[in-house]
C-alpha cells in the first residue's frame, strides 16, 4: 500500500498548533510510518504538491498570500482540516476585524513606532479587510478547535483519517 | 399543595409535583438538557432555546424551561432534530459576538464553551458578525465585556428579582440588542448598583467578571444564589 | 345629547340618524379614509362645501370612510330621495360643479358612476335608498365587488364614522342592547362557538373558546384588549375598518366585556394611524355621552370603561404577550406561553385579546345568530375575511370575501388580473409572516388550513400580488430584512438566525451565493421556524421557505447562472433591456455609440453580441420593449429597429469587408479543439460563431442546402429578405466556421461518428415537426401543416393553395402562413380559440395581417373539417367559445358554447405549434423528457451523453429566434469552459469607451416606428414589408435611451 500524503500549513497563527502537532510525540512515528509529510513548516518543500490526502491548516486567512495559498491547497487536497482556533474561528487574529485596515497599520507602524513611521509596502502581502476562519474562504472538511488543540485530539484525528474513518470529536475538543 | 403527577422523560417513569417545568424535573432526575438562560432560582424567560424538547402528541418542539409538566406527558430530551437545532443555536451565539475563548477570563469555566464541547460544536458554519462593541471597565470591582455577552439576561433577572436593584436591562432590539446598565450609564456611574456581584456570579460566560483575574482565572458559582432564593421562598 | 336609558330614547337616536342618512334633499358623502384623503378627497370635500355655500344649496354633505375600492379613489357617494345611492369614482374638485348641477336637476352623474346601491344590508339593519338609474351597474355586478360579502365592512363608506347617530341608524348598538336585555352571556359565548368564529389576527384560534376561558377565570379585575397594532407591509384592513366604522368595534368590545365579565377594555392602536386614533377617540367620547360606556350602561347596571393606547409602532407588539408588556409600560418583548393571557395577562390579571376584525363580527352574530354566520365560508372557517389586495393587480383595494374562496377569484376576478397585462407569478398572503403561493396553486381555497398546508398563513389579511417583474429572491430578502429589523432580540433563533438568513439572501441577490448557502439557509430557516419564542420568529422564515420551495429555480439562476430574470437584483444585470434580451446584448452601449456617431463601432458592438443583428432586427419578439424604463415617460425605445438600422447600414456597403475582418480578428489563437454543430439555424449559427472566435475548429452540419434554418425556410421573404440573411451568414463564415450541407444527423452521420471526430458536439436541430390536431377531416386533401407550407414557398416549390384559406392557430407561424397565403392571392381567415391579447404572435404582425385583409375569428375552436365526396376540403366548422375560469397560465380557459359557425374554404393550414422530431430524439439515444424534448442541465446545456450539448427549440420546444440564439451563445461559453478548463469568454469581446453621463433630460422625441409599406401594395409581393428607420430616426431613438446602465458613482 502506498503511503498517504500529509501536509501542514501555517497561515496567520502563532505556530502553537504546530507545537501541539510535535507534542504528539511517539504518535508522530506512527504517522510517518503510514504517511509522508510533504509540505509545511516541518519539512523542506517550496511548492505545495498535487494530490495531498490530508492537510492540517493552522491560522486564520488574513492577507492576500494566505488567500492564494489556501485556495491552491484546497484544489490539491482531499481532506482539509482546520487546526486550532485561528483556523476554526479567526481567534486572536480576528480581534482586529472591527478596525479598518488603514487605521490598524497607522496605529502599529506610525503611532507605535520610533523609526520609519510608515506602514511597510514592499515584500509584505496586503491585509484582507477581515481575518477570516478558513471555512469562510474555502470548504473545510473537519475542524479541530483549541488554542492550541490538544495533541491527543490531533493524534486521534490524524490516525482516524489515515485509517479511513471519520473522526467524532464531540466531547473531545474545546474552543480556547 | 400541588397535586402529584406522573410523566415519562426519555422513557423513564417519573412522579413529581405538578406546576413545575419539564427542565427542573428532568435535571432533578439526572437528565441532560442543555440551557444557558435558565438558572435555578430565577424566572424562566425561554430566550436561549437550547432546552427544547419533544413532547408526544405536540407538533412542535417546546422549551423545557417554560413548559410545565403534565400528567401523562411523554418527553424526549434527545433526538437528531433536537441535537441539530441545539447546535445551530450555539453556533449562532458564537457567530453573533466576538467569543475569543483563548484570551477570555472565563476560558475553561464558560458555560457556552462547555456546551459546545458537550454538543459537538467544533466549528461555526455561519459567517461571523465581528461586531465592534466595547468593554465597560468603569466599575471599581467588576468588568463588562459585551463581546462575550449572549443576552441570556440572567444578570438582569438576578439583579431585579433577587437583589432588587434592577441595574441591568436590555436596550434596542434584534441583533442591535445590548445589555445596558440603568438608562445606558457607565457601570461605574450606576446609582443603584450595590456591588453585590450576583450578576457576575450568574453570568454564564466571561461577559461579566471580577477585576484582577487573568485568562482562565474567573470561576463563578450560581448555587449560593439559587439557595438564597429557595430559602427566601421566592422560587422552589 | 343625553344618556340613553330606555328603548324610546334608543329609537329616538335611531330616527335622528336615519334623518341624517336619508335626508329630504340630496346627500353627498366623500370617502375620507386615509386612502381617500391621500388621493385628494380633502380638496374634493372643500370644493363641495364651497360650492354648496356659494350657491346656498340645501345639500347634506358628509364625510364617510372608505368603500374599499382603492384603485378608484377618491370615491364620492351621492343620493337623491327615491333614487339609488350612486358611488362616483376618481372624483376631482373640478367635477364638483357638474355633479351638483346634475343632482339639482334630479339626475345622477352617470359619467363618473362606478356603481349604484338600491338597498343595503347592514346586517344589523337594512337601508332602502331607492331604485332607478338602469344605466349604472349594481354594485354587486361590478368586477371588483362581485362575490364580495360585506359583514365586517357592513357600514364602511356608507355612514359617517364621526357621527354615532348614523351608526344607530343602521342598527348600531342594537346587539349590545339585546345582549344586556337578554342577560345571558353563556348563550352568546355558545353562539360564538357554534358560529365557529376564529381569530382574525392570523392564528385562527376559536374565539368562543377563548372567551369562555376569560369568563370562567376568577379575578378581581379582568381586561379585554383589542389588538389594532396592524403592522404588516401591504396590510391596512384594520386601519380602514376603524377609520370608517369605529362604533362597530366599540360595540363588539362592550358586548365582549359584558360577556366575559371584564370592566376594563383597551384598544392598542398604532400611533402611525392618526386618523384611526382620532376617530376612535371621538367615538369613545360620543359613546360615553350616550351612556354606552362608563357606569350603568343603557340603564342595565353594567359598567365598562374603554380607553385607547397608542403603540409606538414595533411590529412585535402585535404579538399578544409583547403587546401586554408594552401596555404595562415595559419594552415590547414577548414572554413564553404558558401562562396564557387568559390566566395571567395585563398586570398579571386574566386578559382577552382579539384582533380588530374579530370584534367586528360580534354584533352580527349576536343579532343574526350562529346559523346565519355559518352559512358563509367554509366548514372549518366560517364567515368572511377582509383582505387588502395590493401589488401588481389592476383593481387594488379592500376585499371582503367568504372564507374558502379560491385565490384565483381574488387575483383575476376581483383584482382584474395583472397590471398592463403582465403575467402574475405569485401571491404573498400574511405579509412577512406568510408565504408565497405560486400561480399554479391559485386554485387553493383561502382559509386557515389550506394556506397553512402551503407553508403560508392567512395572517391578518395582507395579499400582495407579484408578477414577472418581481424577483422571488428579492421578495424573500425584503421580508427577512423587515422581520430582521423588527425582531425584538430576545431569543437566539430570531435574533441571530434572521441576521444570518439575511446575510445569505443578500449574498445570493448580489450573485455571490453558493449551493452550500442555500442548504444552510434552508436548515436555518426551519430551525428559526421551529424553535423561536414567539409568532414573529416562528413565521418569519415562511417567505424564505416558500419561495425556496416554489421558486427554487430562481434561487438557482442567481447562484449558478448569475442571472436575475426579473431584473430586480441590480448587481446581476446591466440594465432592464440587457437583462431581458436572451442574447444579453449590451443595448445601452450600441445606442450610445450610435448617438456618438460611431456607426462602425456600434456595428461591432452589436454583431459581437448578436451575430444575426439584421435578421433579429426584423423578426425578434423584442422582450426589451416590455422592460424599457422609457415606457414610464412615453414609450419604449425601439431597440430592435435601431440594431436593424445599424446592421443594414453596414452589410450591403463597402465597409462590410473591413468590419468582417475586424470581427474575425477577435478570434483567439487556435486551441486545436474540434467542435461539431448540428443544425445551421439561428441556435447553431450563434454557437458556431462564438466557438470559432474562441479559437476552436467548428463544423456545422445541416440537412438543407444552405444555412439559416427557420430564418431561411420558415420566415417569409417579406419579413426577412434572404439577401440580408446571406450577408449575415457570410460574416459568420469569415470567422472560420465551416459547413457541411445536405447531411442529416443521425441518418448520414451518426452521433458515434461525431463523437469520435469531435471534442464536443452541439445539437441544435430545432422543431420541424408540425403538431397535428386531431379533428375529423384532417385527412382531407387541402389540409396542410404550416411549416412544410412555408418551407415549400421559401424553396419556391409549388403549393396547392385554394382561394379560401382557413388558418388554425395564433402563433407567428399562423400569421406567417396567413400573410403568405394572402400574397398568393387567397382569401384568409384565422381561427383562434382565445382572445386577441392571448395570441402568442407578435402583435405588430397580427395587425399587419389584418391590414392586408386577413380576417381573424377569435374565441372559436375548430370542430371538424367538411370534405366533398372526392375528399377535398369544402368547409370548416368551429365551435364558438366563451371565456371561463382562469387556468394555471393565468389566461381564461375557452369553454365551448352551443354556437357552431361554418365557413366555406378549400384549404386549411394547421399552425398549432411545432415539436421535436420524435424519430431524431429516439435515434439520438439521449435522455429525453416526457414532452419529447432533449433533457439537458439547465445551466451547462449538457445532455446525458458526455461532450454532447443541446440548445434552442430542441430543449425548449418551439420558441423564437432570439431565445434560440441565446442558447447557442450560452452553449459556446459552456463548451469552451469545459474544453479549456478556463474562463476565456470575456477575452473575445472588444472594449468600447463610451460617455457615461446619463442624459440631463429625457429627449423630447417620441418613439419612431418602422414605416410599413402600404397594405394593399405589400400584400401583392414578397418584398420587405417594412422600411427600416432612417438615419435621423435611428439617431433620435438612440438619444431617447435613459441610460439605466449607469450606476451611481459611474459619473460625477
Amino acid at each position: 500500500m502506498s503511503k498517504a500524503k500529509v501536509a501542514t500549513v501555517w497561515l496567520d497563527g502563532c505556530s502553537g498548533c504546530h507545537m501541539s502537532v510535535l507534542d504528539m510525540d511517539e504518535t508522530l512515528l506512527e504517522v510517518v510510518k503510514r504517511a509522508d509529510i510533504v509540505y509545511g513548516p516541518l519539512v523542506d518543500a517550496q511548492e505545495f504538491p498535487e494530490g495531498v490526502d490530508l492537510t492540517l491548516v493552522e491560522g486564520a486567512v488574513s492577507n492576500q498570500d494566505d488567500l492564494k495559498l489556501i485556495q491552491k491547497i484546497r484544489g490539491r487536497t482531499k481532506l482539509l482540516v482546520a487546526l486550532g482556533d485561528c483556523a476554526v474561528t479567526g481567534n486572536v487574529p480576528s480581534m482586529r476585524n472591527g478596525i479598518p485596515v488603514k487605521a490598524l497599520l497607522e496605529r502599529g507602524y506610525v503611532e507605535g513606532s520610533d523609526v520609519n513611521h510608515r506602514p511597510p509596502t514592499d515584500g509584505v502581502p496586503a491585509l484582507l479587510r477581515n481575518a477570516l476562519p478558513v471555512h469562510e474562504v474555502v470548504r473545510v472538511d473537519l475542524h479541530i478547535p483549541g488554542c492550541p488543540p490538544k495533541a491527543d485530539a490531533i493524534a486521534y484525528v490524524v490516525m482516524e483519517v489515515l485509517a479511513g474513518r471519520k473522526p467524532e470529536l464531540t466531547g473531545k475538543v474545546k474552543f480556547g | 399543595m400541588p397535586q402529584k403527577i406522573s410523566l415519562r422523560i426519555d422513557g423513564e417513569l417519573i412522579h413529581t409535583a405538578g406546576q413545575r417545568s419539564i427542565l427542573e424535573v428532568a435535571l432533578e432526575h439526572g437528565k441532560f438538557i442543555p440551557s444557558l438562560c435558565h438558572m435555578k432560582g430565577l424566572a424562566s424567560v425561554g430566550a436561549c432555546r437550547l432546552c427544547i424538547v419533544e413532547v408526544a402528541g405536540v407538533g412542535r418542539v417546546l422549551p423545557a424551561c417554560s413548559t410545565p409538566v403534565q400528567d401523562g406527558m411523554a418527553v424526549t430530551t434527545q433526538s437528531d432534530k433536537l441535537r441539530r437545532y441545539r447546535k445551530i443555536a450555539l453556533e449562532l451565539l458564537f457567530a453573533e459576538r466576538n467569543h475569543v475563548c483563548a484570551v477570555c477570563v472565563s476560558n475553561g469555566h464558560c458555560e457556552l464553551q462547555g456546551l459546545a464541547t458537550k454538543l459537538g460544536v467544533t466549528g461555526v458554519r455561519y459567517p461571523y458578525t465581528f461586531p465592534k462593541i466595547g468593554v465597560d471597565l468603569t466599575h471599581k470591582k467588576f468588568t463588562l465585556d459585551q463581546n462575550r455577552c449572549i443576552l441570556c439576561t440572567r444578570c438582569v433577572r438576578v439583579c431585579a428579582e433577587v437583589e432588587g436593584a434592577h441595574v441591568w436591562d436590555v436596550s434596542s432590539r434584534g441583533v442591535g440588542s445590548r445589555l445596558v446598565c440603568e438608562l445606558n450609564r457607565k457601570w461605574g456611574e450606576s446609582r443603584n448598583c450595590t456591588s453585590c456581584g450576583k450578576c457576575v456570579q450568574s453570568c454564564p460566560t466571561g461577559a461579566l467578571a471580577e477585576k484582577g483575574f487573568a485568562v482562565e482565572e474567573m470561576t463563578k458559582r450560581t448555587e449560593p444564589i439559587s439557595r438564597l432564593t429557595a430559602l427566601r421562598g421566592v422560587r422552589p | 345629547m343625553r344618556r340613553i336609558t330606555d328603548l324610546s330614547a334608543f329609537n329616538e337616536v335611531r330616527e335622528a340618524g336615519l334623518a341624517k342618512l336619508l335626508p329630504p334633499g340630496p346627500r353627498i358623502a366623500i370617502g375620507m379614509g386615509t386612502c381617500g384623503t391621500g388621493n385628494g378627497a380633502e380638496s374634493v370635500y372643500h370644493a363641495f362645501a364651497d360650492a354648496i355655500n356659494q350657491r346656498g344649496l340645501g345639500v347634506k354633505l358628509a364625510r364617510t370612510g372608505c368603500f374599499g375600492f382603492c384603485a378608484a379613489e377618491p370615491l364620492v357617494n351621492v343620493w337623491l330621495p327615491g333614487k339609488p345611492l350612486v358611488i362616483l369614482q376618481r372624483v376631482q374638485p373640478n367635477d364638483v360643479d357638474a355633479i351638483l348641477d346634475d343632482l339639482l336637476a334630479g339626475r345622477m352623474p352617470a359619467g363618473l358612476a362606478l356603481c349604484k346601491i338600491e338597498e343595503w344590508d347592514h346586517i344589523t339593519g337594512h337601508v332602502k335608498y331607492g331604485a332607478g338609474c338602469p344605466e349604472i351597474p349594481h354594485w354587486y355586478d361590478t368586477a371588483f365587488f362581485k362575490g364580495q360579502k360585506k359583514i365586517v365592512l357592513r357600514n364602511c363608506g356608507l355612514i359617517s364614522p364621526g357621527d354615532i347617530d348614523e351608526y344607530f341608524a343602521v342598527g348600531g348598538y342594537q346587539a349590545l342592547y339585546k345582549a344586556l336585555i337578554d342577560a345571558n352571556p353563556e348563550a352568546i359565548i355558545e353562539s360564538i362557538k357554534v358560529a365557529k368564529l376564529r381569530g382574525r389576527g392570523g392564528a385562527g384560534y376559536q374565539t368562543g373558546i377563548k372567551w369562555d376561558f376569560l369568563r370562567k377565570a376568577k379575578a378581581e379585575q379582568k381586561y379585554i384588549i383589542c389588538n389594532a397594532d396592524e403592522g404588516d407591509p401591504g396590510a391596512y384592513m384594520n386601519r380602514n375598518e376603524i377609520e370608517s366604522d369605529p362604533h362597530s368595534l366599540l360595540e363588539g368590545m362592550i358586548i365582549g366585556g359584558y360577556v366575559m365579565g371584564a370592566t376594563e377594555g383597551i384598544i392598542y392602536a398604532r400611533a402611525e394611524y392618526p386618523l384611526a386614533v382620532h376617530r376612535l377617540n371621538s367615538a369613545i367620547e360620543q359613546a360615553k355621552e350616550y351612556g354606552l360606556l362608563g357606569e350603568n350602561i343603557l340603564n342595565r347596571g353594567f359598567k365598562f370603561n374603554l380607553r385607547l393606547v397608542e403603540g409606538a409602532g414595533a411590529f412585535v407588539c402585535g404579538e399578544e404577550t409583547a403587546l401586554i408588556r408594552s401596555l404595562e409600560g415595559k419594552a415590547g418583548r414577548p414572554t413564553p406561553r404558558p401562562p396564557y393571557p387568559a390566566e395571567s395577562g395585563l398586570y398579571g390579571m386574566p386578559t382577552n385579546i382579539n384582533n380588530v376584525e374579530t370584534w367586528y363580527n360580534i354584533a352580527p352574530i349576536v343579532i343574526k345568530g350562529a346559523a346565519w354566520f355559518t352559512e358563509t365560508g367554509s366548514p372549518k372557517s366560517s364567515g368572511t375575511k377582509v383582505f387588502s389586495l395590493v401589488g401588481k393587480v389592476t383593481n387594488t383595494g379592500l376585499v371582503e370575501m367568504p372564507l374558502g374562496t379560491p385565490l384565483k377569484t381574488f387575483v383575476y376576478d376581483v383584482g382584474g388580473g395583472g397590471t398592463n397585462g403582465r403575467a402574475i407569478k405569485a401571491v404573498q398572503t400574511g405579509g412577512p409572516s406568510g408565504g408565497c403561493i405560486p400561480m399554479d396553486m391559485f386554485d387553493t381555497a383561502v382559509d386557515y388550513e389550506s394556506l397553512g398546508q402551503l407553508g403560508s398563513i392567512m395572517g391578518s389579511g395582507g395579499m400582495v400580488v407579484m408578477d414577472e417583474d418581481n424577483c422571488m429572491v428579492d421578495v424573500a430578502r425584503y421580508f427577512i430584512e423587515f422581520t430582521h429589523s423588527e425582531s425584538c432580540g430576545k431569543c437566539i433563533p430570531c435574533r441571530v438566525g434572521l441576521d444570518k438568513s439575511l446575510h445569505y439572501l443578500n449574498r445570493i441577490s448580489h450573485g455571490k451565493g453558493t449551493a452550500a448557502d442555500l442548504e444552510l439557509l434552508d436548515e436555518l430557516s426551519r430551525m428559526i421556524r421551529d424553535t423561536s419564542l414567539c409568532g414573529l420568529g416562528q413565521t418569519a422564515p415562511n417567505p424564505v421557505l416558500t419561495t425556496m420551495r416554489h421558486f427554487r429555480h430562481e434561487f438557482e439562476d442567481h447562484i449558478r447562472a448569475g442571472r436575475c430574470r426579473a431584473g430586480v437584483c441590480e448587481d446581476l444585470a446591466l440594465s432592464p433591456c440587457e437583462n431581458s434580451c436572451p442574447l444579453h446584448m449590451n443595448i445601452p452601449r450600441f445606442l450610445q455609440l450610435l448617438k456618438e456617431d460611431r456607426l462602425e463601432e456600434a456595428f461591432l458592438s452589436v454583431v459581437m453580441d448578436n451575430p444575426l443583428p439584421a435578421s433579429t432586427g426584423r423578426v425578434c419578439q423584442h422582450p426589451c420593449d416590455d422592460r424599457c424604463r422609457r415606457a414610464g415617460i412615453d414609450e419604449a425605445v425601439n431597440m430592435r429597429e435601431v440594431h436593424r438600422h445599424i446592421a443594414d447600414a453596414i452589410y450591403p456597403t463597402e465597409r462590410f469587408d473591413a468590419l468582417a475582418a475586424q470581427v474575425a480578428a477577435r478570434r483567439l489563437p487556435p486551441t486545436g479543439k474540434k467542435c461539431a454543430v448540428v443544425g445551421a439555424g439561428p441556435t447553431g449559427l450563434a454557437c458556431a460563431f462564438y466557438l470559432a472566435l474562441l479559437g476552436h475548429e467548428v463544423m456545422v452540419y445541416d440537412s438543407n442546402a444552405a444555412a439559416g434554418g427557420m430564418l431561411r425556410y420558415a420566415l417569409p421573404d417579406y419579413r426577412l429578405p434572404k439577401d440580408v440573411l446571406d450577408l449575415e451568414i457570410e460574416l459568420i463564415r469569415r470567422t472560420g466556421v465551416q459547413f457541411t450541407f445536405d447531411t442529416q444527423v443521425p441518418k448520414d452521420v451518426s452521433l458515434n461518428d461525431l463523437d469520435s471526430q469531435y471534442d464536443s458536439v452541439f445539437l441544435a436541430i430545432g422543431t420541424w415537426k408540425e403538431s397535428w390536431v386531431y379533428l375529423p377531416g384532417t385527412e382531407l386533401t387541402g389540409v396542410i401543416p404550416a411549416l412544410p407550407f412555408l418551407e415549400a414557398i421559401s424553396k419556391q416549390q409549388p403549393v396547392p393553395l385554394g382561394k379560401n384559406v382557413a388558418v388554425i392557430g395564433g402563433g407567428n407561424a399562423a400569421i406567417d402562413s396567413a400573410r403568405t397565403a394572402l400574397r398568393l392571392g387567397s382569401k384568409v381567415t384565422i381561427i383562434y380559440r382565445r382572445e386577441r391579447k392571448d395570441m402568442p404572435a407578435i402583435a405588430e404582425e397580427t395587425e399587419a395581417a389584418e391590414a392586408e385583409g386577413a380576417q381573424i375569428m377569435f374565441l372559436a375552436t375548430p370542430h371538424r373539417i367538411i370534405g366533398s365526396p372526392d375528399g377535398k376540403v369544402q368547409a370548416i366548422e368551429a365551435v364558438k367559445t366563451r371565456l371561463g375560469e382562469y387556468d394555471s397560465s393565468g389566461r381564461r380557459r375557452p369553454i365551448p358554447t352551443d354556437e357552431i359557425v361554418r365557413m366555406a374554404c378549400d384549404t386549411v393550414i394547421l399552425a398549432v405549434g411545432e415539436t421535436v422530431d420524435a424519430d431524431f430524439a429516439k435515434a439520438s439515444g439521449l435522455k429525453i423528457k416526457e414532452s419529447g424534448l432533449i433533457e439537458v442541465d439547465r445551466y451547462t446545456l449538457e445532455t446525458s451523453r458526455p461532450n454532447f450539448y443541446a440548445g434552442g427549440d430542441l430543449i425548449t420546444g418551439a420558441s423564437n429566434v432570439s431565445n434560440a440564439m441565446g442558447y447557442g451563445k450560452k452553449a459556446a461559453r459552456k463548451i469552451d469552459q469545459r474544453l479549456t478548463g478556463e474562463r476565456r469568454w470575456d477575452q473575445i469581446f472588444p472594449k468600447f469607451d463610451i460617455d457615461q453621463t446619463p442624459p440631463a433630460h429625457p429627449s423630447a422625441s417620441g418613439r419612431h416606428h418602422v414605416t410599413e409599406v402600404d397594405a394593399a401594395e405589400r400584400a401583392k409581393t414578397f418584398a420587405d414589408a417594412t422600411i427600416g428607420l432612417a438615419p435621423v430616426e435611428a439617431m433620435e431613438e438612440a438619444c431617447r435611451c435613459l441610460r439605466c446602465d449607469i450606476r451611481n458613482g459611474d459619473h460625477q
